[in-house]
């Protein structure tokens, strides 16, 4: 990645103008150097402020820095100029839904499964919403196209139940949980219940960008990568550890069961995840 | 000058094998409250980290249904960050790999307990 980074920087010194600016700064967003990547985008967008993919990519920046608003702003903007961008309309609903605007983050999920049926996560993230909707409120009026929700549900058809029961049998008797979650916090399989309803989108919201945070500070501290965090609870040991695809993989079992034990059903639990990632870990 | 009301508990912490650094944290800003810490160890990252960290585990396990937090280990390539906390504090351990976490564990929850944070 260093390699590409020096490659793009030489390329946007000896050409100011070009369109490497959009490449660096994704390139410097994922190795964690939010502030500069978004000086990158800025100054980029100064000199082309009409292209939908600068704004996607500043965007996600605002995001990873907790400015939500100035998120949605920014995706709003790329619709402007790419109207259907899959990844801006799936933005959308990830800023709402971490706004706790659930009947809005269902709109603009909808609209994101029909831009890109084949996007698992988003899909999975379009379930849980829906989900939580039935629970808490009915979505209002303004209800995505009928095809969208179609394109949406018949995947949901054949996706999530198999998603929900990925680790069961890693758990076995034990009473715990198994979640894998998107670098947004969102879950992409597993599930935790407690009286009777599904607290897993709540734990991933707590842990949102944990991964990249921890890698982060592992890099200032000249500690090396990150492998696992384990923690203690009054009734259970929490174990995780960073998954393939930026994604987060999280097991808990009793407080009775060894530590050991937990290592090993995460690293069990990981493998899996990277099956059902496709990433053949 | 008066001794910080935490030197004690740093101290003795610090001298386990394998310790570099101990901290006291506040959970809600990550400011370092008070440390002993090698030169050259970045307090001020590891008390951001550790803070985060902390908060983000209490909050995770009290939506999962699990009660309070007790202790948190995050282990790296090249050493271990263990924290344990109480009433907005967090007392932060680095560690070498090859320290033996099961008595820093022990030595901080004991400080816990005997209710030096609080």
């Amino acid at each position: 990645m260093s390699d590409d980074i020096a490659r793009l920087s030489e390329a946007l010194a000896r050409d100011p103008a070009s369109l490497a600016f959009i490449e660096l700064a994704e390139a410097l967003r994922k190795r964690g150097d939010v502030e500069v990547a978004t000086k990158v985008a800025l100054r980029g967008l100064e000199r082309h402020p009409h292209l939908g993919a600068a704004h996607d990519v500043l965007a996600r920046l605002y995001a990873d820095a907790g400015d939500l608003e100035r998120a949605f702003d920014e995706w709003d903007m790329v619709l402007r100029f790419t109207p259907g961008h899959a990844g801006a309309l799936k933005g959308l609903g990830f800023v709402r839904f971490h706004q706790g605007q659930l009947a809005e983050a269902e709109r603009w999920l909808a609209q994101a499964a029909a831009a890109d049926p084949a996007d698992e996560r988003n899909l999975g993230a379009l379930a849980y919403v829906r989900q939580q909707l039935g629970t808490a409120a009915a979505p209002d009026a303004a209800a995505p196209p009928a095809e969208a929700r179609a394109a949406a549900s018949g995947h949901r058809a054949t996706g999530t139940m198999g998603a929900r029961e990925l680790f069961a049998d890693i758990l076995g008797a034990e009473k715990g949980m198994a979640l894998l979650l998107d670098e947004h916090g969102l879950v992409m399989a597993g599930g935790h219940e407690v009286d009777g309803r599904d607290v897993g989108q709540e734990v991933g919201a707590q842990l949102d960008s944990v991964g990249e945070e921890a890698e982060r500070a592992m890099r200032h501290l000249g500690l090396g990568a990150w492998t696992s965090i384990v923690f203690e609870t009054e009734q259970s040991t929490v174990a995780m550890a960073p998954g393939p695809e930026n994604s987060l993989m999280l097991v808990s079992a009793s407080r009775a069961t060894p530590v050991g034990f937990v290592r090993r059903m995460l690293e069990r639990s990981l493998q899996r995840a990277g099956r059902f990632l496709g990433g053949g870990r | 000058m008066r001794a910080s009301p935490f030197a004690e508990l740093l101290a003795a912490l610090i001298r386990q094998r394998g310790v570099t650094g101990a901290l006291v944290v506040s959970e809600a800003d990550g400011i370092v409250v008070d440390a002993n810490v090698s030169i050259g160890l970045k307090a001020e990252v590891l008390a951001a980290l550790s803070a985060s960290l902390y908060r983000r585990a209490r909050l995770a396990a009290a939506a999962a249904g699990y009660g309070e937090a007790t202790f948190l280990q995050l282990e790296a390539a090249q050493g271990r960050i263990c924290a344990v906390g109480r009433s907005d504090l967090v007392l932060v351990a680095v560690t070498e790999p090859g320290a033996n976490v099961g008595l820093v564990r022990m030595e901080m929850l004991k400080g816990l307990q005997g209710g030096a944070l609080g």
